[in-house]
């Protein structure tokens, strides 16, 4: 192997945690046009709840639920103080509150468990962590590949569809779909990485380590979440918050509690960035509150405008470019440029930010936005 | 013709007198159809007050709607007529004053809740929810949908799905009366003004809703449209629907108007049949000025 299979195994995990973030800013934004620069900080609580909770036995699934459901919470009262006013409180409240999470939790006395307290500047270690005291035996590894099998099926099988699709839809204007066809392939191509490096993984007993079950579990967490969002935003629930997004007062003259939409967006939204925070802590196994700076956001922000706002696929096809990008550039650049590490990280943004720029200028609908609704009068 | 009636009558083939008695028999015929307005109050404000800053936008106004009527609504540029609406419907809330409607105070509620209640409020500049589809405003309007509730699109999800399917139905038929049926599919941002117009009167229509606000629907709107709105107005009151107008066009007021309120500095000025207003002094001088 080129790459080692661990690094992938790892990237894999990030990319996911970013997408789960990502898909619930989606929401809130893309599909319901809330402003919300503070998401980190439904994932700070999300993460430290999780490990907070397992650190007093609690299992861990049910550490991270509880933790979603905090998040989902805080996203209640931020709502409730903030909604009624004027729409760019909320953008101000939410940054505000993120810095004052992360700050909270390193300032604080943190319970670590048997009955002891540290402060959260020092961070959070030895935690719990999913399937690190198990051993790969043949029941369980059938098991995760059964799992990874079925995500690989629906995911291929839905990929299909969409190419087929989009190839008639090419037929009838007599057309090749040729940008369609080079995303079908490179997503089939992705996919197939993806299942190729889990089966390996998962494979060879030896070589198993809790990242590997990781994967898989949060591979099968982002499909069920996805899923969901995609039936929801199609089902006339998701309606009302696209009317929202589209102007407030329609909804409202149409009998449509609109604070009660908005709060159960941003509550859903904060939800599933609640439970990426989970496998966020899992995978880095150490929690600093460092980890949870404003910057995570804005992350977030770049890969829902590249992918195309209010399109959960595009969320998922940001997510993928943004971590290709990093990645890429963190091996290439550093032969290329006689740059320090510190200023070859900022020169990373800066280009990141060009390329926002550009594609703001090329394509300002995002690679899936649709470019009709550009063109449309208010 | 009128001043030369001999010159008209020779000029005129034999069957013309044959059309008109033609058309007046259609009148008397469509005439018991229209439902006489009862002496029902389905709205009534009463005392109705709103300042803004120093402004009275609405000073002490009162305003009633008959069950089954095509009450109008007119005055003077900035005679308060949209804020009063506004008042009506709580997108502003009153200073004082009382609004009726069907037989409960309403004051207190949420503007969505006097929606729910069936009374559907249109806008002066036509909004529309630019990047949906014609069709997804239409569905959006209509009332207690299961698929609403975010615990029903999981649990309920075959009565969604149905009830989807009847919508869309109800939708394009209102789309065809309203001529934007071959836009169903279309953006509503790419609409013209006219159109948008049309499409927020449907989308009023498809809540079935029992009383319709509309501000000013003829704004705008090219005359061969205006007949349209107006043909389309007359008949979902004649299938028994309530509207309260605003209008500067005096030509739909007095075709539709069983009775219509007067402002002018954000008080009433007089109230009656249209043809008792037009040929009310005062209305007349708050139109054109002392
Ligand atoms: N939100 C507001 N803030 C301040 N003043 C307002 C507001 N809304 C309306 N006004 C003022 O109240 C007065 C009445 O306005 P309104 O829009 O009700 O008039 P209108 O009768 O609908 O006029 P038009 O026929 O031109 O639509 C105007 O002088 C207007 O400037
Ligand atoms: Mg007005």
């Amino acid at each position: 192997m080129i790459l080692p299979l661990g690094y992938l195994v790892s990237l894999i995990i990030f990319i996911s945690v970013y997408a789960l973030f990502g898909l619930g800013l989606n929401l809130q934004w893309g599909f319901t046009g809330l402003i919300n620069f503070g998401h980190v900080a439904f994932m700070a609580v999300g993460a430290y709840t999780t490990v907070l909770l397992s650190l007093q036995g609690v299992p861990l699934f049910i550490a991270a639920l509880i933790g979603a459901a905090l998040a989902a919470l805080l996203g209640l009262l931020v709502g409730i103080s903030t909604l009624r006013l004027r729409e760019d409180y909320l953008a101000i409240v939410t940054i505000g509150l993120s810095e004052m999470i992360r700050l909270i939790v390193n300032n604080q006395e943190l319970p670590v468990g048997n009955g002891q307290w540290r402060s959260g500047v020092f961070g959070l270690q030895g935690f719990p962590l999913p399937f690190s005291n198990v051993t790969l035996n043949p029941l369980l590894q059938f098991f995760l590949i059964a799992v990874l099998t079925g995500i690989a099926g629906i995911g291929g099988w839905q990929l299909w569809r969409w190419m087929r699709k989009k190839l008639q839809q090419g037929k009838m204007s007599q057309s090749t779909p040729i940008a369609s066809l080079i995303m079908g392939i490179i997503g089939g191509v992705l996919g197939l990485i993806v299942y190729l490096v889990g089966l390996l993984s998962l494979l060879d007993a030896n070589s198993f380590t809790y990242k590997t079950g990781l994967m898989v579990v949060l591979l099968l967490v982002l499909t069920v979440v996805f899923w969901a969002l995609e039936r929801l935003v199609k089902a006339p629930w998701g309606r009302v918050l696209k009317a929202i997004r589209e102007d407030e007062q329609v909804p409202k003259a149409l009998g449509k509690n609109v604070f009660w939409y908005k709060l159960q967006s941003l509550m859903l939204g904060g939800a599933i960035a609640g439970f990426a925070g989970a496998f966020y802590a899992w995978q880095l196994a150490t929690v600093y509150p460092d980890n949870f700076q404003p910057q995570i956001t804005f992350d977030a922000w770049t890969i829902i405008i590249l992918g195309g706002a209010g399109n959960n696929y595009g969320t998922l096809l940001g997510t993928i470019i943004f971590w290709a990008y990093f990645e890429g550039t963190r091996f290439v650049l550093p032969g290329l440029l006689p740059f320090d590490d510190a200023r070859l990280g900022a020169f990373r943004i800066m280009v990141i930010g060009l390329l926002l720029i550009i594609l703001m200028m090329v394509r300002p609908q995002g690679i899936l936005g649709k470019k009709e609704e550009l063109t449309l009068g208010k | 013709m009128v001043n030369n009636p001999s010159d008209s009558l020779s000029d005129v083939p034999l069957n013309e007198p044959q059309t008109d008695l033609d058309e007046i028999l259609k009148q008397v015929e469509d005439a018991p159809s229209r439902p006489q307005p009862s002496d029902n109050l389905l709205l009534s404000a009463n005392g109705v007050n709103k300042s803004f800053g120093g402004l009275k936008a609405v000073d002490n106004a009162t305003l009633e709607v008959s069950q089954g009527s095509i009450t109008g609504l007119i005055g003077p540029n900035g005679a308060g007529k949209t804020t009063l609406f506004n008042l009506i419907s709580n997108f502003i809330r009153p200073d004082s004053g009382r609004v009726i409607f069907d037989g409960e105070p309403v004051e207190s509620l949420a503007p969505h809740q006097i929606a729910q209640m069936g009374m559907i409020r249109t806008f002066q500049v036509a909004r529309v929810l630019s990047r949906l589809s014609v069709m997804e405003n239409m569905l959006l309007a209509a009332q207690k949908q299961t698929g609403e509730k975010f615990w029903n699109v999981w649990f309920r999800a075959h009565e969604v799905k149905q009830e989807e399917k009847d919508l869309r139905e109800r939708a394009i038929a209102i789309l065809e009366s309203v001529g934007l049926a071959h836009k169903a599919n279309d953006y509503a941002g790419s609409l013209s003004g006219g159109q948008r117009k049309l499409l927020e009167m449907g989308r009023a229509l498809m809540s079935q809703p029992k009383l319709i606000l509309l501000d000013e629907p003829a704004a705008g709107v090219n005359p061969t449209l205006i007949n349209q709105i107006c043909d389309r107005i007359l008949t979902w009151n004649r299938e028994g629907m309530t509207f309260l107008i605003i209008e500067h066009n005096m030509d739909v007021i007095m075709s539709l108007c069983d009775r219509v309120w007067v402002l002018a500095e954000g008080r009433n000025l007089a109230v009656g049949t249209p043809e008792e207003i037009q040929n009310n002094s005062q209305v007349l001088e708050a139109y054109l000025g002392k």
